[in-house]
């Protein structure tokens, strides 16, 4: 049986006066995953993340959380109660201690993980009595993923979790997150647009421009389906004949032609044979190239 | 915890308010002394006109401790520090945290109607103490220039003011779920009164509706009856400006 769906939308949209942040957004995101969703600056990530928390009303569509529709009031605190937030900004109180913080949040959380407090304060060697306004961005990181693993969530939702860390916190942070998804068989929806840390720990993507999803799966069948043909033609290269169903992509460089497959090479190569190219070339594509050749313009 | 919360939001603004009430409530009544010992001087002034009769009216009033309260601090400071104390404690919130923890507040398992009713109970309940603690502070002083003031007398007029003074603070704290600063909600909530006053100046027949005269006590000083239709339209003015402010939240994106 499939893994039930954590987080759904469909057709999301949102306007922000004249400026569509959203424009038709299909997500499903597997229970139990690791679900990096990837785009660019402005892509529509954070706003996707704000109607799904109720932060900010969505103006199309629809968009669910455990099942629950995002945009009725009542639904929306019961998903603020089984899911967690971490905002790019990391923002927190500024005049409380890091204790206070610690005390303020648990209140609000009956399931509240006194055990994974304790852990994590040690691991992450966070000061309780030292001012949140104090605290270095790499530490006001980890405070804010101290507060959302320990609220015993269902669902841990992460802005560019890492954004202005350095490689080493990165990598201490992305360890933590990994290590308590597996401890804990939560699911984990987090927005970036550092590639590598996606490619690192996630296990379904989301890719997403201009408010439109382009690709979407999990990360092992994407890796799978996408590749790279290159083909060399002596003559004219006749582009047309590649676009089809499957095929994500068509560039024309001189005499060379590249398509890039969503479904493997053999619908490529089917075609490209009777156009009796010179040569052929297949390659896999990292998810860095899937992500640029999905979010650049076609020629 | 959101209690907690809204107290640390407003903590200075509270102790700087009761501060300055206090302060300015303990010099009326310990500069009374002096004021009786300048009425034999007042007597004797003959100008005459607007200015004169202010002066006259005024000597007549601090002829009596009750009275002198009344037309030094019900009718004269209090009431502008205290539009003043009530449009700076509605002020702040969701909208004006910005970055320094909106949306992690908006992350909390609480709605939006909720964390409205918090904020606005603090802050009503801040108003409470502030009003009762100068208010009572009048009868615990009044022994130390040998005179007495009535401790019913000090309720009732914390009760106006702060009535009154809801009015302020409901409309700074709807302006607030507008604006993202807290200069603007403020500026724009003491020109209101500012127009107000200025309004009941210049049409005199308008005074007895102004909040001002509510604030003031004015009718329970005069009559000794509760202002209750003035106390009842104030509170149902901030009453419909808080409700408007849950709507203006709820559309709110962030």
């Amino acid at each position: 049986m499939a893994d039930p769906i954590v987080v759904e939308t469909a057709g999301l949209q949102k306007r922000y006066d004249t400026v569509e942040a959203l424009r038709g957004l299909d997500l499903r995101v597997p229970a139990g995953s690791i679900f990096g969703f990837l785009g660019r600056n402005g892509a529509g990530k954070t706003t996707t993340i704000k109607i799904l928390l109720g932060m900010v009303r969505q103006t199309g569509g629809c968009a669910t959380v455990f099942g629950l529709a995002v945009d009725n009031p009542v639904a929306s605190v019961e998903i603020r109660r089984r899911a967690a937030f971490v905002s790019d900004e990391k923002d927190l109180y500024d005049s409380m201690t890091v204790d206070e913080m610690i005390r303020f949040t648990a209140g609000f959380f009956p399931k509240w993980r006194a055990d994974l407090e304790q852990r994590y304060l040690q691991k992450f060697e966070l000061p309780g009595d030292r001012k949140v306004k104090a605290l270095s961005r790499g530490m006001r990181t980890k405070l804010a993923l101290l507060l959302s693993l320990s609220r015993g969530a269902e669902l841990l939702v992460l802005d560019e979790p890492t954004a202005g860390l350095d490689p080493a916190m990165t990598e201490e942070v992305l360890q933590a997150l990994v290590g308590h998804a597996a401890a804990e068989g939560l699911t984990i929806f987090f927005s970036s647009h550092q590639i590598a840390e996606v490619d690192q720990i996630a296990d379904s993507i989301a890719i997403i421009d201009r408010g439109r999803t382009v690709v979407a799966g999990a990360l092992d069948d994407l890796r799978e389906n996408f590749r790279r043909v290159q083909l060399v033609f002596e003559g004219e290269v006749p582009t047309a004949a590649f676009h089809a169903p499957g095929v994500a992509r068509v560039r024309r460089s001189g005499r060379v032609l590249t398509v890039l497959s969503t479904a493997g090479a053999e619908l490529v190569l089917d075609r490209a044979r009777a156009l009796h190219p010179v040569s052929t070339d297949v390659v896999p594509v990292t998810l860095k190239e899937i992500f640029l050749e999905s979010v650049t313009s076609e020629d | 915890m959101l209690w907690y919360k809204s107290w640390l939001d407003t903590r200075w603004r509270f102790l700087v308010a009761l501060g300055l009430l206090m302060m300015s409530a303990a010099g009326i009544v310990l500069t009374y002394p002096r004021v009786l010992a300048l009425l034999p001087l007042v007597a004797a002034n003959d100008s005459g006109g607007a200015l004169g009769q202010r002066i006259r009216e005024a000597a007549a009033l601090a002829r009596d401790f009750r009275s002198y309260i009344w037309s030094q601090w019900f009718h004269g400071n209090a009431r502008q520090e205290w539009t003043i104390v009530a449009a700076l404690l509605g002020t702040g919130g969701l909208v004006a945290q910005g970055s320094r923890g909106a949306l992690f507040t908006l992350s909390m398992p609480v709605s939006r109607n909720r964390l409205l009713a918090v904020r606005a109970a603090a802050g009503l309940g801040e108003m409470l103490v502030l009003a009762l603690t100068a208010g009572l502070l009048l009868p615990l002083l009044a022994p130390a220039v040998g005179e007495r003031y009535a401790l019913g007398d000090a309720i009732v007029h914390a009760l106006c003011l702060f009535a009154a003074g809801a009015v302020f603070f409901s409309l700074a704290f709807l302006l607030s779920t507008s604006f993202e600063d807290p200069w603007r909600p403020l500026l724009i909530a003491l020109s209101v009164a500012a127009v107000i006053a200025m309004c009941e100046m210049v049409f005199r027949g308008l005074q007895p509706y102004s909040v001002f005269t509510v604030m003031s006590g004015d009718m329970y000083f005069r009559t000794g009856r509760l202002p209750w239709p003035g106390i009842t339209a104030s509170l149902a003015v901030s009453a419909a400006m808080f409700y408007v402010a849950t709507i203006n939240l709820a559309r709110r994106d962030f």
